[in-house]
């Protein structure tokens, strides 16, 4: 098994790292460095300078060696400097061509309070990608938290669907021998409706019977908890639940994805601003992993 | 490669990533023209030389405008010998230290990296212009135009448009081929349109002082005194400047070996044709007199176009300002990165401190280079700006002699490197010394005869501090304080002056790899 981890000499680039770590810590998974360049054939104002391009591609080399010589020893690393249109087109390619598993990237800068600020870079991979794609927020690769895997999230949507996501989720929870909590986010943003005085009564015990639904089918091995987090928001309801700073969500890709591809939906998105621990998105119909399932 | 690697064996997936990312979009030849032509930006070099050339050497401008493109070629040859043996960022600076040493290769790099960094300068004086004028034509108020002769207003807009192409060049971004196409046609198309406008007036008999074409401007032997000669083709170096790219992108060229030659020639035989149409159109339409809008009106002749484009094109003068700000514009973002690679180079062998080395690790762009080379430039702009009357001509004679002077040093450099090897096919007689030998001389010429003229106080534009030249004093004032950063850095960073980091030698020595791509 093998992750792609999107590496640049920034916090944002050692943020993915350690989540890379910590993710290759729980599942034995190598882990492939990918540094993408700019394509020398792209167009340019001024003509490719060869001497330039030597340079650039030494200089990276440089950047990729020192992060391999941080990951653990007990891990396998591999440098690679791969040349594309996009960082996320390399890294999409580079998951192709090492059939990795899992995608791993820091989230911009400029999010607040360290939470996740996507790029368009991110953005982009989050919108197109074939494999899950994990998140890792903001200066989560300062040292010290370094901590494994203590507990998966699954958010579970309100409407029925997510098979592809909860079996990852059994599959990450197996693999790391960690407990497995499942979560449903309700959002009502108007005002009580005085027509219907049990809206959020009702909406919560929908939730609360999704989940039900989701628990049944759930292996008896799993250690496994559920919760319903409502709020005027959906960000709201993200705040309102406790997060273990070591733990890892996992959300789905939305129903506008085409079959096997990432496509951001806007529950994850809003949940994306305000979770402070990794996520990681799985998208529709994927045969996905993060340990081995079957 | 780490100690690392080797627990991990280079799989097949792993050297399929590992291939380069040529392939699939290299530039064809008209993508090569395009990026020729783009560089050189015929709409905002003729605006900025005309005027001064015609100072120079009155209507002979054609004349001198055909030869000041020999001593380019030639020296271009050379460029493209030594480029391909050892390609490297920091061109004219790492093959003159290789053939010369330490010292002259420092003052090589600083010749470039001054040349490039007054030219930012001048680029971004003449947007400015252009700027205000556009806005002018836009709103049909003449009095914005007036804008660009307050100098705190000019200043200030000209450090906006600085601090534009240096977040450009920082991040790099990069337009479209198919913008890149369209931005090259639409200038060449408004130059010829230009060119035609003014003929037309010519034969309506309304131009403004309508001087008939005659032979003799074509001939070069007909100009006055040799100073004047010297001048103008000086003047003329500089616009053909930045045309050597078509002839060293080889490497990325695709199709048959030819391309960047025939990618080259018809770049040059294009500017050529242009500058020579232009050029007659405006001598014929406008004459070289002084009046309002002779050529040889020392209001005018700092940026030609900005003044005659109204009389000639009337309402559609608005076309001439969007394609020389547009030209201007590219031009801008193709000059910020030569100072910024060679500054880099410096950094990385250690003529410099080696924070000019780092490259930003998000935009992999030499992000420090970047930003050093436009403070300079701004700061220069704007001291030029408040002591000289007419900055823009200043700046483009100063120009043209740190063009000679590190052109011909890199010529020399040339012929002095691959001195084993001159007679050994008639090929490298030609290409290695012969044609950078003469095109070395022609320039070392050239520049010292600047020199000693520009001392002068009526020289170019007769802007003078204390009766001496401005441009004199410029140049000087360039080249000491290169000297004097050099010893500087010779104290602080023995190491490259004692040839420890980029090492003194000969075409085929061992230390050639160090600079050289392995083939």
């Amino acid at each position: 098994m093998r992750y792609v981890v999107g590496y640049t000499d920034t916090s944002s680039g050692r943020d993915a790292l350690a989540l890379a770590v910590r993710l290759a810590r729980t599942t034995g998974a190598r882990l492939d460095l990918v540094l993408v360049l700019a394509n020398e054939a792209r167009p340019t104002l001024v003509p490719a300078d060869p001497g330039y391009e030597k340079f650039l591609r030494e200089t990276a080399e440089g950047w990729l060696a020192q992060a391999v010589a941080a990951v653990p020893a007990d891990l396998q690393a591999t440098p690679h400097v791969v040349y594309a249109e996009s960082p996320s087109d390399g890294l999409l390619e580079a998951v192709e061509t090492l059939k990795a598993e899992l995608v791993v990237i820091g989230a911009a800068r400029g999010g607040i309070l360290g939470r996740f600020s996507l790029g368009s870079d991110a953005n982009a991979l989050l919108h197109s990608a074939t494999v899950p794609v994990a998140l890792a927020p903001d200066r989560s690769g300062e040292p010290g938290t370094d901590a494994p895997i203590s507990r998966v999230t699954c958010a579970i949507g309100t409407r029925p669907g997510a098979d592809e996501l909860l079996a990852a989720a059994i599959g990450a929870t197996r693999r790391g021998g960690v407990p497995l909590r499942l979560v449903s986010l309700v959002a009502l943003d108007r005002p009580a409706d005085p027509a219907h005085p049990d809206a959020v009564a009702r909406a919560e015990a929908h939730a609360a019977s999704v989940l039900e639904e989701a628990l049944s089918h759930l292996p008896a091995d799993i250690a496994v908890t559920s919760e319903v987090a409502s709020g005027h928001r959906i960000e709201d309801a993200v705040t309102t639940l406790e997060w273990d700073p070591a733990e890892i969500v996992l959300i789905g890709s939305s129903r506008l994805a085409q079959p096997k591809h990432l496509f951001l939906g806007s529950t994850a998105a809003k949940m994306l601003r305000e979770l402070p621990v990794p996520m990681v998105v799985v998208p529709r119909d994927s045969s996905f992993t993060i340990g081995d399932l079957s | 490669m780490t100690a690392r690697d080797t627990t991990n064996p280079p799989t097949a997936a792993t050297a399929a990533l590992s291939k380069k990312g040529l392939g699939a979009g290299t530039v064809g030849l008209v993508g090569a023209i395009v990026i020729g032509i783009s560089c050189i930006a015929p709409a905002y070099t003729l605006t900025g030389a005309l005027g001064p050339t015609v100072a120079e050497v009155g209507t002979h401008v054609p004349a001198i405008f055909l030869v000041g493109f020999i001593p380019m070629l030639l020296v271009a040859f050379g460029y493209r010998e030594l480029n391909s043996r050892m390609p490297d960022s920091g061109t004219s600076f790492t093959w003159a230290t290789r053939a010369f040493g330490p010292w002259i290769g420092w003052m090589a790099g600083w010749g470039l990296i001054a040349a490039t960094i007054v030219v930012l300068s001048n680029l971004a004086g003449i947007a400015v212009d252009f700027f205000y004028l556009m806005l002018s034509q836009i709103f049909q108020n003449p009095s914005i135009a007036e804008l660009t002769t307050n100098p705190f207003i000019n200043v200030i807009t000209c450090l906006a448009f600085m601090l534009g192409a240096t977040l450009i060049s920082y991040r790099d971004m990069q337009t479209t081929q198919k913008l890149q196409y369209v931005l090259v046609g639409f200038q060449l198309l408004v130059m010829v349109f230009f060119g035609i406008v003014a003929f037309i007036h010519v034969g309506a008999g309304d131009a403004f002082d309508a001087l008939p074409i005659s032979l003799d401007w074509f001939n070069p032997f007909a100009v006055g005194s040799f100073s004047a000669f010297a001048a103008g083709l000086s003047l003329s170096i500089f616009i053909f400047w930045g045309w050597d790219v078509t002839l060293t992108m080889s490497e990325e060229t695709k199709g048959s070996a030819s391309t960047p030659g025939r990618a080259a020639t018809a770049t040059v035989v294009i500017i050529v044709v242009l500058y020579l149409f232009l050029s007659v159109a405006l001598i014929n339409y406008a004459g070289t007199g002084t009046g309002e809008f002779g050529l040889g009106n020392e209001e005018i002749q700092g940026n030609v176009f900005f003044s005659l484009a109204g009389p000639i094109l009337g309402p559609l003068a608005i076309l001439v300002s969007i394609a020389v700000l547009s030209s201007s514009a590219a031009s801008l973002q193709s000059t910020f990165v030569s100072p910024a690679r060679t500054l880099l180079a410096m950094g990385h062998y250690g003529a410099l401190s080696p924070k000019f080395s780092k490259v930003h690790p998000k935009f992999f762009t030499p992000g420090y280079a970047t930003i050093v080379s436009s403070i300079v430039a701004s700061v220069f702009y704007t001291v030029m700006r408040f002591i000289s009357e007419d900055v823009l001509w200043d700046t483009i004679t100063t120009l043209g002699m740190l063009i000679c002077f590190y052109y011909g040093l890199t010529a020399f450099a040339c012929v002095w490197y691959f001195r084993k090897q001159w007679f050994s096919s008639a090929r490298n007689f030609f290409f290695q010394f012969f044609s950078p030998l003469v095109g070395g001389l022609i320039l070392g010429v050239l520049f010292f005869t600047t020199i000693i003229e520009s001392a002068n106080p009526d020289y170019g534009s007769g802007s003078n501090i204390g009766g001496v030249g401005l441009v004199f004093i410029l140049g000087m004032t360039i080249i000491v304080l290169g000297i004097v950063i050099m010893l500087v850095q010779s104290r602080l960073r023995p190491d490259f002056f004692k040839n420890r980091t980029l090492a003194r030698g000969i075409a085929g020595d061992s230390n050639e790899a160090e600079a050289a791509l392995p083939e």
